[in-house]
């Protein structure tokens, strides 16, 4: 007996009630966290870093209802997620970059994620992909080099907040750069410094580029890592704050923090996976080896150094933690649920792994953008940690 | 070092200062859920007045057969049998109260679909079959038979299970008062107004097993409670264990595995690891049959849900329709969602005639919301995370899509206790608990015949 498709109402499965926050929820409370660091972006850098954002969403909602119409997917993707993509996405282009490159990555990063099959089908976060191949086929455009060479690049002068122009800009020598307030005191005419990017300053001192100084007396050692905080690098209040040079959502490392909290207050996002960057990150800078002198020899273990009694080994371990791309691959890259593993354990040692390998990038790494290579390198094997670490079975013996 | 309340000097305190850093008898995963039992748990039992007929089910389950035993048009008296089993390990039905039988028909029952039935019309003498209780004659376990007491976890005739609990070689008989789904109060009522009969029937089935340990687990908030039960238990080898009430800790499996520290095998029961697990909604009808010779007429159900205008705890004959008692409870809906069972292990009722049966626990009215669209997975982890017996609902119930499952993952699926917690969870609204009883029901049980 057939009856009719019409009749049939099937009953609902077991529980009745539903609790937690559904997906929608989810990807709200990311938007208003990575629109922190948006914002902290738009003071920081000003119209143009707006300009990046807009046009990055605007090119992923175009792209993605184009490709839905075209691949004609009976389940039609998620647009507010892919508004979140987007807005991750431009967080990490720098400011000067011109507007036709994010909206490029944009769509490359749409069509990636259609290729896979959907979000959740895809095993590398899509906006790297689409961060990644803009990197080689615009590096002129973007600025950037291969990572040795140091790119000057602008930040808004404390006067000049949110309506700053970034192209009136004063470059600063490194020695004569006091900090962000500091020289703000000293101009008025530039509305916006231009210095060196400190995770580049960083990859300079371990590649032994950066003289060192004589010590006080004749028969001390010489001075290795004073010159570095001292002449290379901003004060670090200013990497905390966000007002140093680099990509819009990167540099504020108050707002990352903050974002991140509040995605771990709400439950979307496990504190496992950040601390675990935090600490392998930590770790990596205290152990892996600087070139120096010219000969070619490597100090081992640099948080050990002291130089002239003060500890500048575990500063320049501090530096390491707020510099560049690490908070932001900890909390909102990183932190992706679709491409994270699913068990807390997992989540811990895939954090140590973008931590470690962030470190290892920037010291020794070929290529700019260290931490999007290690949340790729990472995302490829979430699979094989969610197959190996699951817990035990009830009654089960192992 | 901690020690455990069922191995300390003083079984009867109440493990409130336990020491902070050792390690807490309990499983992983499981979560603690809003219960919503604020009103429930404070109102007394109360009597659902007899509808004109009743539509008394023949079979307390659907394999238990029966042979009718009383005529059409005959009065009967309460408690006297409609039905008598036709085997050993079947159960008879008895007429609730006083009344005639009108006609024979068949009815619809949350759990076994179509049962033959008995049209019943009480006459409102209600004049009862004396009480002959008779301890020197019959064993517990013939009285339990005789006054055809159903258990509702596992549904089994009390008799036929103390039988296979005997034969399993059981030592350990635990009473299971957690009850730590949501809207459910039946065995806390029971435990609240009968503390005394319910340590009393718990000896006499535990001597009628020869269980050498008896615990009772309770829920570690009502501390009141707790006390009463430990005073009624003084002196009569009953440990009566305080725990937190996180849900799935109400499950049999998981109860045995936080109080002995043994874990069932997957798929098995807690029999097998020589422990039987009953609830106060079981003992309360043994406690009838035992002690006054009253068969199981009655059930004692919660009646809640967010569509209900009173909630609260009811003594219910069985064959009473369910539109009746939303009636008596007064519905916000008007077209509730009906579910026979507590709202994460019942199932859902489509039609108002459904009738309650021995088995019923609860008969719950939700609003009938607008169910969201399960969209793919997300990745959150929180199914694995909350899953209290560790296995991957994720990954269990993408084998719905497979042809085959490689065997590794069938004492998984055996392993899943059905609690819901991963359906409760899901951020993308995925039927995941009911996926995987249907992998298993294709998977796991055929192969098990198999191998």
């Amino acid at each position: 007996m057939i009856a009719p498709a019409t009749a049939i109402s099937y009953p609902r499965s077991a529980p009745f009630t539903l609790g937690g926050s559904g997906h929608t929820e989810i990807i709200r409370s990311w938007l208003y966290a990575a629109s922190l660091p948006a914002m902290a972006g738009i003071v920081l850098f000003g119209r143009s870093a707006a300009i990046l954002i807009a046009a990055s969403i605007g090119s992923a909602v175009i792209s993605d209802f184009l490709l839905d119409r075209l691949t004609r997917r009976r389940q039609r993707s998620d647009t507010l997620h892919v508004v979140l993509l987007a807005l991750i996405l431009a967080l990490t282009f720098p400011a000067q970059a011109p507007w036709y490159i994010p909206a490029f990555a944009a769509f490359i990063m749409v069509t990636i994620k259609t290729a896979f099959g959907g979000i959740s089908h895809c095993l590398w976060h899509p906006a790297l992909i689409g961060r990644v191949l803009v990197q080689f086929l615009f590096s002129q455009q973007l600025g950037l080099t291969f990572a040795g060479a140091p790119v000057m690049a602008p930040v808004l002068a404390p006067q000049h907040l949110v309506n700053g122009r970034l192209e009136i800009a004063r470059k600063y020598e490194m020695s004569e750069y006091l900090g962000w307030r500091e020289a703000g005191l000293e101009t008025q005419t530039a509305q916006a410094f231009e210095t060196v990017r400190p995770q580049q300053s960083l990859r300079l001192f371990a590649d032994g580029n950066i003289p060192q100084d004589k010590g006080l007396w004749k028969n001390d050692p010489p001075l290795r890592f004073t010159p570095l905080l001292r002449d290379y690098l901003p004060p670090w209040g200013d990497t905390i704050l966000g007002a140093v040079p680099g990509a819009i959502g990167e540099t504020s490392s108050l707002a990352l923090i903050v974002a991140g909290l509040y995605l771990i207050y709400r439950g979307h996002l496990r504190w496992q996976l950040p601390v675990a960057v935090i600490a392998g990150a930590a770790l990596a800078a205290a152990l892996m080896p600087i070139s120096i002198g010219a000969n070619g020899s490597y100090r081992w273990v640099p948080a050990l150094v002291l130089e002239d009694g003060r500890a500048v080994g575990l500063a320049y371990v501090l530096f390491h933690l707020t510099a560049g791309q690490l908070l932001i691959c900890s909390f909102l890259l990183g932190g992706e649920m679709l491409l994270s593993p699913l068990r807390a354990r997992g989540q811990f040692l895939f954090g140590a792994g973008i931590g470690a390998l962030t470190i290892f990038l920037r010291l020794y790494g070929p290529l700019d953008g260290e931490g999007y290579w290690a949340v790729l390198a990472m995302n490829s094997l979430v699979p094989m940690m969610d197959h190996r670490l699951k817990r035990p079975v009830l009654g089960m013996d192992e | 070092m901690w020690v455990s309340p069922i191995d300390s000097p003083e079984p009867n305190r109440m493990p409130l200062g336990l020491n902070l850093f050792s390690r807490r008898p309990g499983f992983d995963g499981g979560l603690f859920l809003a219960d919503h039992k604020a009103v429930t748990a404070r109102r007394p039992v109360e009597h659902v007045p007899l509808p004109h007929t009743l539509n008394i089910p023949l079979r307390h389950r659907v394999d238990l057969h029966t042979s009718i035993f009383a005529q059409v048009g005959q009065r009967l008296l309460g408690g006297e049998l409609i039905a008598a089993p036709s085997n050993p390990d079947s159960i008879g039905v008895h007429a609730p109260t006083s009344g005639t039988i009108t006609a024979l028909s068949r009815v619809w029952s949350g759990h076994d679909g179509y049962l033959p039935s008995a049209i019943f019309t009480p006459d409102g003498a209600d004049e009862r079959v004396a009480a002959q209780v008779a301890w020197e004659e019959e064993s517990i376990i013939a009285m339990l038979a005789r006054g055809g007491v159903m258990c509702c976890n596992p549904r089994e005739p009390a008799h036929a299970l103390l039988r296979t609990a005997v034969s399993a070689g059981i030592n350990t008989l635990i009473i299971n008062g957690m009850e730590t789904e949501p809207y459910l109060t039946a065995d806390l009522r029971a435990l609240v107004e009968m503390p005394g009969r319910m340590v009393d029937v718990a000896c006499e089935v535990a001597d009628a097993l020869g269980a050498s340990r008896v615990l009772f687990a309770m829920p570690d908030r009502h501390r009141r409670i707790y006390k009463r039960i430990a005073a009624e238990s003084i002196a009569r080898f009953i440990d009566v264990v305080a725990l937190p009430d996180k849900y799935p800790q109400c499950h049999p499996i998981m109860l045995a595995k936080t109080l002995l520290e043994i874990e069932t095998p997957p798929g098995g029961s807690t029999l097998d690891i020589g422990a039987l697990v009953l609830s106060p909604g079981s003992l309360r009808p043994m406690a009838d049959a035992i002690f006054d010779d009253r068969p199981m007429t009655h059930v004692v159900i919660s009646i809640a849900g967010d569509a209900v205008a009173t909630p609260g705890t009811f003594r219910v004959p069985i064959g009473m329709r369910f539109d009746a008692l939303g009636a008596h409870v007064g519905l916000h809906a008007d077209a509730p969602t009906m579910v026979c069972g507590g709202p994460f292990t019942g199932v859902q009722v489509q039609r108002g005639d459904a009738v309650v049966t021995s088995s019923t626990t609860a008969v719950l009215f939700f609003q009938a919301t607008g169910r969201a669209d399960p969209i793919g997975c997300v990745h959150c982890g929180w199914c694995v995370e909350d899953c209290p017996v560790g296995v991957s609902p994720v990954e269990l119930s993408q084998l719905e899509l497979q042809a085959t499952c490689s065997p590794h993952l069938i004492p998984e699926l055996r392993a899943c206790i059905d609690c819901g917690l991963c359906t409760f969870v899901c951020p993308s609204r995925l039927p995941l608990a009911a996926t995987i009883a249907r992998c298993r029901d294709r998977f796991a049980n055929t192969a098990g015949e198999a191998s």
